[in-house]
């Protein structure tokens, strides 16, 4: 399982997917820590930097919802193959389907810890450079490592097998990018809109329990969340779910 | 000589379509073996159920006994080369070679090793999106030997190559053979595999047609020789020739090919009859019309409507050439 997972990290940073996620990321984890210090300082409070725990943790968390990015690796990881008909040696390679599938699970968890790891040092370096600029305090922002960082990269790994699950049920990759973008952007929303009580259930909420970012910072949405365990546990259940699915029904396809 | 490869009562349906039907055949060790039939007849989908990418419907395809899925690390035994098109564009042809031998713990040094048996060390470094037709032929072959396997299957390897690239693959499939390993090697034209076959199975709508050596098929040229007689007096001649009575073709507008005639009988025959001759030509049958008289013929005795029109390739054959 090593061999055909080091197969499948070189496969992958061979194609531009890795690169262009990283590079999105850079780019939204740089815009958010500029909107987090622009923001004080236009509400012009008495102070102009994040100090409170809170504000801490927010600055150090500020790129979580880039789960959305370790999603779409993990979706790429698979439809990439099909997209490209690369499949077709993948297969000759490792013929066993589940095999296959379960080589991407692990090998996009392991680009779901790097692109989490890529936004946490971003928001570290740049976010606490940027603060220690303003008279904030780089170690408490320090300090906060331990209460972000672990919920931060495990969501970002859940992310990343849910993405693998998706995309083994939907090889079309054009279709499994919008099946996963309109859940996440837009239907779980109006489902949790209507029902309230859904939001600890739905991935995202999953996700928030997982992390525990938000009851630690105390502002996320006010809904009932699992534990953080349970949550985990609901996210992986969802991932490794549909990639199940997703290897029986690949057992059962030709590959013309 | 134990077989490499065994395919029992294999089947395969689409739908309402039997792309494969009852099929079984044999491939050799050491032997270089041609797997023939027109485009459409099962060739492809028959070679992606022994290689464990397509379901097989009925039967078994095994390789020493073992199905393909069972093997362990399966391109060091078979190598396959399916499609041109099958490589993501940005990945360099190294990389390419080189997740395939991770993937089935096959050393590093192999990937240059094989790069250079094709000819692409040049363009190792290269990204596949820029490769030719050819190229891609070549490295499909690249990633085939990749694992030094004792088996080769090839689906219409001479697709894309220049004559030079054609010349090239028959000696290096000859050097397969030549190795002690089996091979097997697809193609809708024989005239291509000729040189470079000794045994072959054809298939036609699905089905086995014949499975023999090349020298035997060759004995079947005979049965197709004849005379071909060009004459501005055509309609008298096939007249003449029907009160015989003869068997007789019309090839063109004053062409008639007179089946299993010999010049001395109808030289007799034109000349009794003063007949006006402007050619005189003693066929003799090539493979390749042995090939087409199997397949068409099979078609006739076996006719299958789903996969109709697919004998419109094969026109009455113009012998001699």
């Amino acid at each position: 399982m090593i061999a055909v997972v080091r197969s499948e990290l070189l496969k992958i940073r061979t194609t531009a997917v890795p690169w262009v996620l990283a590079g999105v990321a850079i780019v939204i984890e740089g815009l958010l820590i500029l909107t987090i210090f622009l923001g004080r300082e236009q509400r012009g409070s008495g102070y102009d930097v994040p100090h409170t725990t809170q504000q801490l943790r927010n600055l150090l968390g500020s790129g979580f919802q880039g789960y959305l990015l370790a999603l779409l690796l993990g979706v790429l990881v698979v439809t990439t193959e099909f997209r490209h008909k690369t499949v077709t040696t993948s297969f000759l390679v490792t013929p066993r389907r589940s095999r296959f599938v379960a080589g991407k699970l692990l090998s996009a968890a392991i680009l779901g810890v790097l692109l989490a790891v890529l936004m946490l040092v971003i928001a570290l370096v740049a976010g606490g450079l940027t603060l220690n600029a303003r008279g904030g305090s780089f170690s408490d922002l320090v300090r906060q490592i331990p209460a972000v960082v672990p919920g931060f990269i495990l969501v970002f790994v859940l992310f990343a097998i849910l993405g693998v699950g998706v995309g083994s049920i939907l090889t079309n990759q054009v279709a499994a990018i919008i099946v996963s973008l309109g859940w996440f952007v837009i239907l779980q929303g109006i489902l949790v809109a209507l029902v309230n009580s859904a939001y600890k259930w739905v991935p995202t909420g999953a996700a928030d329990a997982a992390s525990n970012l938000t009851r630690n910072t105390g502002n996320g949405p006010h809904f009932d969340l699992f534990n953080w365990w349970q949550g985990a546990l609901l996210m992986l259940g969802y991932g490794l779910g549909f990639a199940l699915i997703g290897s029986l029904l690949l057992s059962r396809r030709d590959i013309t | 000589m134990p077989s490499a490869i065994e395919v029992r009562g294999l089947s395969k349906q689409f739908g309402p379509v039997r792309a494969v039907d009852d099929l079984t055949f044999e491939v050799a060790q050491g032997r270089v073996t041609g797997f023939l039939g027109p485009n459409g007849s099962g060739k492809t989908t028959t070679l992606r159920m022994l290689l464990g990418l397509v379901s097989v419907t009925g039967g078994s395809a095994t390789f020493g006994g073992r199905r393909y899925v069972e093997l362990d690390h399966p391109v060091r035994h078979v190598g396959a080369a399916l499609e041109a098109t099958s490589f993501h564009p940005t990945r360099r042809a190294e990389d390419h070679l080189r997740s395939v031998a991770l993937a089935s713990g096959i050393p590093r040094s192999r990937v240059a090793e094989t790069l250079e048996l094709v000819g692409l060390t040049e363009v190792a470094r290269r990204r596949v999106g820029k490769f030719s037709l050819g190229m891609r032929q070549r490295l499909q072959l690249a990633t085939a030997l990749l694992g030094d396997p004792e088996i080769l299957i090839l689906d219409e390897p001479a697709n894309g190559l220049d004559p030079q690239g054609i010349q090239w693959l028959r000696t290096f499939i000859r050097g397969q053979a030549a190795l002690g390993h089996a091979v097997l090697v697809s193609s809708h034209l024989l005239s291509e595999m000729e040189e470079t076959v000794d045994d072959v199975v054809i298939i036609s709508q699905g089905r086995l047609v014949l499975q023999t050596t090349l020298g035997e098929l060759a004995g079947r040229t005979g049965t197709t020789t004849g005379m071909r007689i060009r004459t501005p007096e055509v309609a008298r001649l096939t007249g003449l020739l029907d009160a015989v009575p003869a068997g007789w073709r019309q090839t063109g507008p004053d062409t008639v090919v007179v089946d299993g005639a010999s010049p001395e009988w109808f030289g007799m025959f034109a000349a009794q009859n003063q007949i006006v001759l402007h050619e005189l030509v003693q066929e003799k049958g090539s493979l390749e019309d042995v090939f087409l008289e199997l397949t068409q013929g099979f078609d006739a005795a076996h006719p299958m409507g789903a996969a109709g029109g697919q004998s419109a390739p094969f026109q009455m054959p113009e012998a001699g050439a």
